[in-house]
């Protein structure tokens, strides 16, 4: 027990020695909190390896201000207090003047409000609750959109290219699930469409078949599902086994914008639009170029986590190089006048719709044509033009 | 009733059926091994999870289809379910111990190791056998072109089910025509009364948890072109097969075939009037109904009616 206390106060003892300030002469630390044990480690992890390409390439072109970058990764294990903790300690002992990093919404929150406590300008990166940036925070700005926004691709799409009247939603009975559900109902209201079905089912379903000539009978111009990857694959194959004919079949992100989608549901996949934020095939500056640097790693494409969090870096580099000094509020007020072309999209952040320093993208609207996701919307970063109106299964091969 | 709403009753009793058939088979290995055993084999979903990692390697590896894969990992998983009954179980069997049903608790401890190796060992990631044919269907409207409803039958779905029902008609013939077969109902009636007739009772046992193990892993191949598979999903058919074999009647090969086709058809149609996000309450629903008006579930019915000719 003694050596316990010795140790753990040599320990401490340490840690006060190689405390001070972050920026030193020719190089410039920052610590960023992320989840890299526990059971959003995984995220993490993508995170953790997209900053480091990140870093790597700032490096290469000589750093920020001639500085070099250092990274030190910090592991929240997906708790708030302990977020919390770490950023305390960033600011208080390391005096660093700009925070940003974290993985899930609620650390994002806690970090948030110690940011705003501080005077420190806080970047949120993933973290998508849309109550983050809008608590009148001036300190803390976010370059993802907010969960609200992840459809807006859609919406726009659904409005300018389908025109629907009615619309049938099914959804998992989880939180994210009826989230999406919810968020889509206001959307279906406001494009002036009919909800001619709202359905929740049990994650790991075996047989849809039921609900879905339920679907049928009711004819809907739009089935719209929010589900993981292999309800999604699930769903797909046994709509074809039903000849559902609706005009469109939309997903909300989650399981039908990743590969596995195509690979289990087959051709059943093809034609079904989903929401996005981010695809590897995306038309935006340096983002097909991080996606195969990514891959050429770690054997896999990065999900949109790894591009916020690869952009993220250039955002940071941007601001610091436009910041008359270093100090917290410079710092703010250069993040305020952001307005950057990044991999992960356009970065700018503002103040409307009751949100503070959000940044407002089209999120993106992919298509499978050909058994490959295709970008389809908006026009201007579309690697394909939308097949619509989509052929009925009848005639299809 | 208009035509549209009879085809929506019409093909989800369709699926109902499907769905009910498949449960049967999974529910019939469980409810074998309760009768002989008098023990509720709780790791029954876990070894229908292995079957199915047997199956999808088969494919991956050799490019086996998970339907012929049926005559591969039914046998081995009968291998694998005596073994777990010679080693595992048998040793517990014979030990005195303070709870009586230690046996079950064994089984949930094998249910976890099985399931966790299957983590470690092919990852927690979701599989599944990409099959040619998986969402290829029969429609009436193709056979009969004037047809006021449109019905339609998936061809996987329609093959695990014939599948399904050959197997349980040979299981039938065995148990009743064989002289194992009546080895094993004779233990599973009276135990005391098949060892005085010179059964081998611990033969018996061995051969019965095999069987069962083998149906299941049947089940599980017949489950993987229309599903897909993952470490964890053993739970869930476990508690399927557990409802199932209760609402049969413990023990009854028959009742579990009826306790299977009721539950499928339940679902389905729960899910199509009332909302698939209420399926597992209706699921339990049937469960605590079957315990408190048929305590002996459906085959006390079967009973009932031979008894009163």
């Amino acid at each position: 027990m003694k050596r316990m206390i010795l140790l753990i106060a040599v320990m401490f003892l340490f840690s006060l020695v190689i405390t001070g300030s972050s920026f030193s002469e020719d190089t410039v630390t920052f610590g960023i909190p992320l989840p890299l044990t526990g059971s959003k480690a995984k995220f993490g992890e993508i995170e953790k390896r997209s900053y480091e390409i990140a870093m790597e390439e700032i490096n290469a072109a000589g750093g920020i201000k001639g500085k070099k970058v250092v990274l030190v990764f910090e592991d929240s294990q997906g708790k708030p207090e302990v977020s919390r903790a770490i950023v305390e300690k960033l600011i208080d002992v390391k005096k660093q003047p700009v925070i940003f990093g974290e993985y899930s919404s609620s650390c994002s929150k806690a970090i948030a409000a110690v940011a705003e406590e501080r005077k420190v300008p806080y970047l949120v990166v993933t973290g998508a609750a849309d109550n983050i940036t809008q608590q009148n925070y001036k300190y803390v700005f976010r370059m993802n959109p907010s969960v609200s926004y992840y459809t807006s691709g859609l919406r726009s799409f659904l409005k300018e290219v389908v025109k629907p009247k009615t619309i049938a939603i099914l959804y998992e009975s989880s939180d994210f699930g009826t989230k999406g559900a919810e968020g889509m109902v206001k959307d279906a209201k406001r494009l002036g469409m009919k909800v001619v079905l709202k359905e929740k089912y049990e994650s790991g379903a075996v047989d849809f078949k039921p609900i879905l000539s339920k679907v049928k009978s009711k004819r809907p111009d739009v089935i719209y599902m929010v589900s993981y990857v292999m309800d999604a694959a699930l769903l797909m194959r046994q709509i074809k086994e039903l000849r559902i004919d609706a005009k469109l079949f939309a997903g909300g992100a989650a399981g039908f914008a990743i590969p596995e989608f195509i690979e289990n549901a087959k051709d059943a996949s093809e034609y079904v639009v989903t929401a996005t934020l981010w695809s590897p095939q995306v038309t935006y500056p340096g983002a097909k170029e991080f996606a195969e640097k990514y891959k050429s790693r770690h054997g896999k494409y990065p999900s949109y986590h790894g591009a916020e969090a690869y952009s993220a870096l250039y955002v940071i580099k941007d601001v610091l190089e436009r910041a008359k000094t270093w100090t917290p509020e410079d710092i703010r007020k250069a993040m305020k006048e952001t307005n950057l072309m990044t991999a992960f999209g356009p970065i700018k952040f503002e103040d409307r719709e009751g949100y503070q320093n959000q940044n407002f993208m089209d999120t993106l609207v992919l298509q499978v044509i050909n058994g490959k996701h295709e970008t389809i919307w908006p026009l201007e970063y579309a690697t394909k033009k939308y097949v619509y109106p989509i052929p009925r299964w009848r005639d299809r091969r | 009733m208009d035509a549209v709403q009879v085809e929506v009753l019409l093909q989800t009793l369709i699926a109902g059926i499907l769905l009910g058939g498949l449960y049967a088979l999974i529910g019939i290995g469980m409810t074998l091994i309760m009768g002989v055993m008098k023990i509720i084999n709780l790791a029954h979903g876990e070894l229908m999870m292995v079957a199915m990692y047997l199956a999808y390697w088969l494919f991956v590896l050799f490019n086996i289809d998970p339907y012929l894969s049926v005559f591969i990992a039914a046998p081995l998983m009968f291998f694998f379910g005596m073994a777990i009954q010679k080693y595992l179980i048998n040793p517990v069997l014979k030990v005195e111990s303070i709870l009586p049903e230690n046996q079950v608790i064994l089984t949930v401890g094998i249910g976890m190791v099985l399931a966790n190796l299957a983590t470690i060992l092919f990852t927690s990631d979701y599989r599944s056998v990409p099959v040619e044919y998986a969402s290829d269907a029969w429609y009436l409207s193709d056979f009969w072109r004037d047809s006021p409803v449109e019905l339609s039958l998936s061809v996987p779905w329609s093959i695990s089910f014939l599948f399904a029902v050959v197997i349980t008609v040979a299981l039938w013939f065995f148990l009743t025509r064989t002289d194992t077969g009546k080895s094993i109902r004779a233990t599973a009636q009276d135990m005391d009364a098949a060892v005085l007739m010179g059964v081998n009772v611990e033969r018996m046992r061995l051969i019965t948890f095999g069987l069962g193990a083998a149906l299941v892993g049947a089940a599980g191949c017949l489950f993987i072109p229309i599903y897909y598979l993952y470490p964890a999903l053993g739970g869930r058919f476990t508690l399927i097969a557990f409802v199932i074999t209760i609402l049969g009647g413990l023990g009854s090969t028959v009742g579990a075939i009826i306790g299977g086709l009721i539950l499928g058809i339940f679902e389905s149609l729960t899910a199509t009037y009332v909302g698939m996000g209420w399926a597992p309450v209706g699921r339990f629903a049937i469960f605590i109904a079957a315990l408190i008006f048929l305590p002996g579930g459906v085959a006390s019915i079967l009973r009932r009616q031979r008894l009163g000719k």
